[in-house]
């Protein structure tokens, strides 16, 4: 039996996903990012609004690194950029809006799915970034929702400083929309705002923000595949490894 | 000419007014008619600079309410006549190779508020209320959704429209919808005469030519996308959601 590392709940037309994993900063295993798509996959039509947020004291701290040191062969690398590109792919296209509720960190593979997300709230405090060139994996994966996002400038940035950058710079960026202290209260009264609109209009909007917006499917199969291409390599073996040392 | 648009020349600076100040400057048919021909004989003169403003209260409260609403009109096809007289309206506002500024005095809701997104400089006040309530209403903004998000960036857009209700002066001005925000609805006379000054101090072929390449660049002036947008925002329009929820708007705002 595996563990739950995913828990979803609906309640007067709002599904709300958590990911459940706070003793270890929900940092992303393989497992979980296959219950996250279920999950994503799962979301019944009468939902109205969609929250992802995470438990404990942090959002996501990114890939369990550890369980990718432990793998020199790489799957366990493959198998979560892959995870996780289906993962934001599959919130995008949900017909519903997705509000994501951040706080801690929302670092590496927490920050990409922010890429899948209609509205973020954010908690003052929280820091984002990619800095997953440290440990010799391309962020490309993340490119082209950046790139569909936000200015040229602070995409390169952010893909190639491997630097955090707080909330407030993310707000002005333009890659999250509200601060608030109490994010998960601030996230369902979103939510619930959405799910008393008319449907058929908050539906066609989104798909019409997803047309206009979104980067091309061939995009973000280049971007995955970008980032695969260094699964494994010896230059990540031997900066991962160099984390444990 | 109707009174419905006043167009007014001081040296190098055209002011087109919107003149519906009883329907808060809500855009009709015969409203729109008179709009394009306001930019077809603009287009012969050698002013510099275009204020596009509303009279009265509001700048425009998007369409009129009394043409969208089937049971009123009693006709099924003038909603997509006048998204489609609007989206060709923005088209030919872009091409113009004039600075165009909104000079928003009031209420830009909806259709109102993507006029501003296609102007090249926003200027409000602190007082004014702007924003996409389409989805409030059951509609989709798809007919301004493009101007708005070259405007607002993508990631911002997505939010403004998907959220829907109005925003303060100072909000829009914080995300990017307002360009110069005047303290008060007295000073923004003042604030649009000192930028529009500014503007008509350039070069006019300089301008034009700036203008013309920032268009090519982010490909704005692809009419069929816009077309395209108008017959989606016409086909939620017929939806009976929308109807419904813009027959309870237009009794409330008559009670």
């Amino acid at each position: 039996m595996s563990e739950t590392l995913i828990q979803s709940d609906t309640s007067n037309s709002i599904t709300t996903i958590t990911l459940e994993r706070p003793d270890k900063r929900n940092a992303m295993t393989p497992g979980m990012l296959d219950q996250l798509l279920s999950a994503i996959e799962a979301v019944d039509n009468d939902t109205r609004a969609v929250i992802l947020q995470g438990s404990g004291p942090t959002f996501c701290a990114g890939f369990d690194l550890k369980m990718c040191a432990n793998d020199p062969s790489g799957d366990t690398i493959r198998a979560l950029l892959t995870g996780l590109s289906n993962c934001v792919r599959a919130l995008r296209a949900l017909p519903q809006p997705v509000v994501l509720s951040i706080h801690g960190a929302a670092v590496a593979g927490g920050c990409a799915l922010l890429g899948g997300a209609d509205i973020v709230v954010a908690h003052p405090e929280t820091k984002l970034g990619y800095p997953v060139v440290k440990i010799g994996v391309s962020p490309a994966v993340s490119a082209p929702f950046l790139s569909a996002s936000i200015p040229d400038g602070p995409t390169r940035a952010l893909l190639m400083d491997p630097d955090l950058i707080r909330a407030q710079r993310a707000l002005e960026l333009g890659l999250i929309h509200e601060l608030d202290e109490h994010t998960h209260d601030r996230a369902l009264k979103i939510a619930q705002t959405l799910a008393n609109k008319p449907i058929a209009g908050v539906r066609a909007t989104k798909a019409l923000c997803n047309e206009i917006g979104s980067p091309r499917t061939d995009h973000a199969d280049n971007a995955l595949r970008a980032s695969l291409s260094g699964a494994g390599s010896e230059e990540e073996r031997a900066m991962l490894g160099a984390l444990w040392s | 000419m109707s009174d419905l648009v006043t167009l007014t020349h001081d040296n190098a600076i055209s002011t087109m007014t919107i003149n519906r100040a009883d329907a808060r400057n809500a855009l009709s048919i015969d409203l729109l008619d008179e709009m394009h021909r306001a930019i077809d004989e603009l287009a012969n003169t050698d002013t510099h600079v275009l204020v596009l403003t509303g009279s009265g209260k509001a700048f425009c409260a998007g369409m009129d309410l009394k043409a969208v609403l089937i049971e009123l009109s009693g006709d099924e096809t003038l909603g997509e006549q006048l998204l489609t007289s609007l989206a060709r309206f923005t088209l030919k506002l872009r091409a113009l190779p004039k600075v165009v500024i909104a000079s928003v005095n009031g209420a830009a809701v909806g259709g109102g508020c993507g006029l501003t997104c296609v102007c090249d400089v926003t200027i409000s006040h602190t007082e004014a209320k702007l924003g996409f309530p389409e989805v409030d209403l059951g509609l989709c903004p798809a007919v301004i959704a493009p101007w708005v998000v070259r405007k607002l960036g993508p990631s911002v857009a997505r939010r403004a429209m998907l959220m829907g209700g109005v925003m303060s002066g100072v909000e829009a001005h914080s995300i990017g919808l307002v360009d110069h925000l005047a303290p008060s609805r007295e000073e923004l006379g003042t604030l649009t005469d000192t930028v529009a000054q500014r503007l008509a101090s350039g070069g006019p072929k300089a301008l034009g030519t700036t203008k013309d390449l920032l268009n090519t660049l982010d490909g704005s002036l692809d009419e069929s996308q816009l077309l395209r947008a108008a017959q989606l925002s016409a086909s939620v329009l017929r939806t009976p959601e929308a109807q419904a929820a813009l027959g309870a708007r237009m009794n409330h705002t008559k009670g």
